[in-house]
């Protein structure tokens, strides 16, 4: 079989929807997070993939800059977790009901 | 290659860095002076940069940078924006428990990102200055750490704002991958054949859709009311006033200048986009008890107001943007300057707890009062002027649209409704019933300066609007939306393949 | 499934400008160009969906003893909790190294063409870099002031 174009989209296609899935049904912050560096992985992957078969290394360098702000992100983000973690004793999105009217 | 063209983003940085580094080798009480010592330091650098030293035409770094009237009309936003909030930090102080200096430098991060967006000519420099604006923004909302709402509202922006930048980043892949550039010129340059190709269009919605999240727009919202609730009120003020402004000029970059045809054929779609919005914050704003997410569902709203001048799709559309949010700039910060005034005597941001602020302060009641009145558009306040000219920017395109007038009639309704809401507040202020604490409140020297400009910024501009609606329509006027060709002398000479 | 107005199998170079004008076919109608994007968004949720439904019904389907029930089933027996708890020392170390860490990233290809970008703009080259480490090294006086790297305290 020859690999191409359309098999790389299709593979970062799924792996974003398979992100997008996680983020919408699972209840566990950590578990959400994962599913967000998915997300932004499979983008970067369609981005290496165009980059290849354009011939342009714009790209590849746009995907250095995602995963370095995907680092600082995770870094904040697991900081406000552990933070939350600390002061509720969980991590479920179902207990973050101090903000409603 | 011209580094002097980022020289003001330069000084930022080396400011936030220094305000960082000071903070190691300083006594905690001299903390304070920092944040003075800050805010004298971009009022500096904002006097070079409305100055004639300054950069003032260019483009540079492959074409990604551009320096124009736009981007330094909204650069000197930023910069006045977060001198004042740097001030209404200090005013805070006492609520933020530990690490001031480090939500001043945060601040000035947060700036440098907003600066960067306000050239960037780039998807690229366009997505790493929104980032570096919203990861800025996850710390300063959950700055609180020992009080919930704050920890929360920062878990619920950071995980939305990931979905956000995830759905951007794959936008951004597929309009590289159909147009082979992420440049702006480049595509503008091909947006003709570019508009019949599927994935540029489906990578162009994906990107929108992440800048909607920034501005707050319908179907993006979600996050707003919780966030303002949540927020320590300095941080909220700049995410209402630099988080939304940054948003607009990435959006008037991107669908006036990259690519107008495609937005024109689109305008159906950011029609329904404005409206929803508008009605869906007027309308959630009405039975809100607590002041600050009223403020959030009033920044929906004033999202929604604020779209018009996109969909109108021309130069005085884009003009009454800038008005429009150089007006919210003052009133947004005048009531959030007395609200964090406020934290201090009264425990709750309860509307209800604002009863007695007639007597105890007329000053800051005098205050809420007024920007909450320019807030609803009442003459002779700026927010009344503003929307004025954003409705008058549609109307004008409005012949042979009949959908344009139907959105000009949910805007007047949006504006009735909000007159209900703010008029709440208003009279919970003054008429608030019975209340056991009549103790006077006393304003320090500093929140009375901030406030006092605030107000004659509101009524200046709204009595007065010429000379800076003048200034906005030189900012607009180096765009040529309805050619979707650069039209500054500057961009003219260089050949939009020549970095390629 | 055609995603571009230019091949794609080819992976040589297409420059915009000689692919856009040159191979710009018109398609029958609008709407017939957003079928391979609906197709996509078919087959991709389709396939998210399936996997989770099916994962879950084959696990209530199987077989279950208990040797099938824990976590490695022809491994070493596992001891004590799953989840027990590290010292938050470690995961601020762990958060720090990936910051830290992760900035490499942009360092490789500097490397890579240093001797490259030294003919064409050598103040780019060295001052760049300089100035990027110079943000990190900022960071990490700021993280040994405030005490991260102490093990004891």
């Amino acid at each position: 079989m020859n690999v191409g174009l359309q098999h790389y989209l299709i593979v970062s296609g799924l792996l974003f929807s398979i992100g997008l899935l996680g983020v919408v049904i699972r209840r566990n912050l950590i578990v959400i997070f994962m599913s967000l560096e998915l997300m932004l992985n499979a983008a970067n992957l369609s981005l290496v993939a165009f980059s290849r078969y354009n011939s342009n290394l714009d790209g590849q360098v746009m995907v250095f800059f995602t995963i370095t702000v995907a680092a600082a992100e995770v870094a904040v983000g697991l900081a406000l977790i552990v933070a939350l973690y600390r002061k509720r004793q969980t991590a479920h999105v179902e207990d973050l009901t101090t903000l409603k009217f | 290659m011209n580094y002097s063209l980022i020289i003001v983003e330069i000084t930022a940085v080396l400011i936030g860095l220094g305000v960082l580094m000071t903070d190691l080798w300083i006594s905690p009480a001299a903390r304070k002076g920092l944040g003075y010592a800050a805010a004298v330091a971009v009022g500096c650098l904002l006097a070079f940069a409305t100055g004639s030293l300054a950069p003032q035409h260019g483009l540079g770094f492959r074409d990604s940078f551009v320096v124009d009237d736009l981007a330094r009309f909204f650069k000197a936003f930023f910069l006045f924006g977060a001198i004042v909030v740097i001030l209404m930090t200090v005013e805070f102080s006492s609520r933020i428990a530990s690490g001031l200096s480090e939500f001043f430098a945060l601040v000035i991060f947060a700036l440098v990102g907003m600066l960067f967006a306000a050239s960037a000519n780039d998807l690229v420099l366009l997505f790493v200055s929104l980032e570096l604006i919203t990861v800025t923004f996850y710390i300063l909302t959950s700055f609180q750490r020992n009080r919930l709402a704050s920890l929360e509202a920062g878990v619920k922006y950071l995980i939305l704002g990931a979905v956000a930048s995830a759905f951007m980043v794959f936008g951004i892949a597929l309009i590289f991958g159909s147009a082979n550039s992420t440049n702006f010129r480049v595509i503008a340059a091909h947006q003709t054949e570019l508009a019949t190709s599927p994935v540029f269009l489906l990578g162009l919605l994906l990107v929108l859709a992440g800048l909607g999240f920034k501005i707050a727009a319908f179907p993006f919202q979600a996050w707003a009311p919780d966030v303002y609730q949540g927020s320590p009120a300095p941080a909220t003020a700049f995410l209402a006033v630099g988080s939304k402004a940054a948003g607009f000029v990435l959006l008037i970059r991107l669908l006036t200048q990259a690519v107008p045809q495609i937005t024109a054929e689109w305008s159906r779609l950011l029609v329904v986009m404005s409206a929803a919005t508008i009605i869906y914050g007027s309308l959630c704003a009405i039975p809100q008890r607590n002041l600050k997410r009223l403020m959030g569902y009033s920044s929906i709203a004033n999202a929604g107001y604020l779209l018009l001048g996109i969909v109108a799709m021309s130069r005085s559309g884009s003009t009454a943007i800038l008005f429009y949010l150089g007006g919210y700039f003052f009133t947004v910060l005048a009531a959030f300057t007395a609200m964090s005034a406020l934290a201090e005597h009264i425990e709750t941001d309860e509307i209800a707890g604002l009863a007695g602020l007639g007597r105890r302060s007329p000053f800051l009641a005098a205050t809420l009062t007024l920007s909450l009145v320019s807030l609803a558009g009442i003459p002779p306040m700026v927010g009344f002027f503003g929307k004025v000219l954003l409705l008058r920017s549609v109307f004008e395109s409005a012949p042979g649209r009949p959908d344009l007038y139907l959105l000009l009639g949910i805007a007047v309704i949006g504006v009735v409704i909000s007159l209900y809401y703010y008029f709440g507040v208003i009279r919970s202020i003054y008429w608030g019933g019975s209340t056991p604490n009549l103790a006077p409140i006393r304003t320090s020297l500093g929140t009375k300066v901030a406030l006092g400009t605030c107000i004659a910024g509101m009524v200046f501009l709204g009595i007065a609007p010429n000379g800076y609606l003048r200034i906005a329509e030189t900012a607009i006027g180096g765009i040529d939306s309805a050619a979707g060709r650069l039209k500054s002398p500057a961009l003219k000479k260089v050949s939009a393949h020549e970095a390629h | 499934m055609v995603f571009f107005k230019y091949s794609l199998q080819d992976p040589k170079l297409h420059l915009p400008q000689a692919g856009y004008e040159a191979k710009v076919k018109k398609m029958d109608s609008q709407l017939n160009q957003y079928l391979p994007v609906l197709m996509l968004l078919l087959v991709t949720s389709g396939f998210a969906v399936s996997t989770l439904i099916i994962s879950v019904a084959a696990g209530k389907l199987g077989r279950r003893t208990k040797t099938k029930d824990i976590p490695y089933e022809c491994g070493m027996l596992p001891e004590g909790e799953g989840n027990s708890r590290m010292s938050v020392k470690f995961y601020l170390v762990a958060l720090l190294f990936v910051l830290f860490d992760i900035e490499v990233v942009f360092m490789y290809p500097w490397a890579v063409t240093y001797k490259k970008l030294l003919e064409t703009d050598a103040t780019l080259a060295l001052g760049g870099m300089l100035s990027f480490m110079f943000i990190l090294l900022v960071g990490y006086v700021y993280a040994l002031k405030k005490r991260a790297f102490d093990w004891k305290s």
